[in-house]
């Protein structure tokens, strides 16, 4: 990814399909210092595995979306009159 | 400034590591739901609404990333617990009841009306989705890649992310869901969809690069 007028690099599109799974820490040792040898020469692999890493970090960070309260009593509501009607 | 280095120390940051790490099974804790299930089978079934307590927050998150829509999110939750009070006296601990919860949990919300989808990305390369990235990359890297989370991930970011998450290709959204929001490991995740974790792996990249994509555009303007 040197120039965008050419084809990538073959080290670029190597890299690039590991990124997720360095990201994840399943890359190997070996995996790992290859990216972060290449990513430190070649500017848009470091842009890439920079935004991807921050996409990452935003669905983990994304708050829990409330249960409405109205629709928990509902569900409480429809198991209890199931368990009554199991029982009786 | 020294990307390899930065990158090291963050693939070697101990509070990162911990949070990666595989968590270790002991026998005792394997299923901590074990003792309520064991109960409501053994005739205590006035105990499931407490099953229902546990984890209604749990579907009620996996409902609504995966259609972003409160009332389908709610339906997924009631239609996954029906199925769980109908079938919990077969559950055979063969898998965690989490794990065999989300598995129902999927099923129902893979069947449910197939939302608009970004169609003409389901067939994307991981070829074509480098080329499109190089050929739409900024000259270096963005703002809003460089910041701490909590001072970009605002109300409306979320948003975007979620709508945005809604609109991945199902079997692309499921796992980028399960993995990346509700935490399971890859093998969880494997167990729970019925696919290999090679799979997993290959989906979950594909979904992340589709995101990303995305919020660079909804960034670039913003």
């Amino acid at each position: 990814m040197h120039d965008p007028s050419h084809e990538p690099d073959p080290d670029c599109l190597e890299l690039f399909k590991k990124l997720s799974a360095y990201i994840d820490g399943e890359s190997d040792p070996g995996t790992c210092e290859k990216i972060e040898t290449h990513a430190a020469r070649c500017i848009k692999c470091s842009i890439c595995l920079e935004t991807l890493k921050q996409t990452v970090a935003f669905c983990k960070s994304l708050p829990d979306e409330p249960v409405p309260d109205d629709f928990s009593k509902r569900l409480g509501t429809v198991f209890a009159h199931l368990i009554k009607s199991r029982s009786g | 400034m020294d990307f390899k280095a930065s990158n090291k120390r963050w693939r070697q940051d101990p509070g990162r590591q911990k949070r990666m790490r595989p968590k270790k099974e002991k026998k005792e804790d394997m299923d901590p739901d074990a003792p309520l299930i064991e109960a409501i089978n053994g005739g205590g079934m006035d105990l499931f609404p407490e099953l229902v307590r546990r984890y209604e927050q749990k579907l009620y998150n996996f409902g609504f990333r995966m259609c972003n829509n409160a009332q389908d999110a709610e339906d997924l939750v009631q239609e996954t617990f029906m199925n769980i009070f109908k079938s919990l006296n077969n559950f055979r601990f063969e898998s965690k009841f989490t794990n065999w919860m989300y598995k129902i949990a999927a099923r129902v919300c893979l069947k449910k009306r197939r939302k608009k989808t970004v169609a003409d990305e389901q067939n994307l390369s991981l070829e074509d989705l480098a080329a499109r990235f190089r050929n739409q990359a900024p000259e270096e890297t963005p703002k809003w890649a460089r910041q701490p989370i909590d001072r970009v991930l605002d109300s409306e970011l979320a948003e975007i992310i979620k709508r945005t998450v809604a609109l991945l290709p199902p079997r692309y959204r499921v796992v980028l869901v399960l993995r990346d929001m509700e935490e399971l490991t890859t093998q969880e995740t494997a167990q729970v969809l019925g696919i290999s974790t090679a799979n997993v792996k290959v989906r979950l990249h594909r979904a992340r690069l589709l995101l990303r994509d995305k919020l660079q555009g909804y960034m670039a303007h913003a």
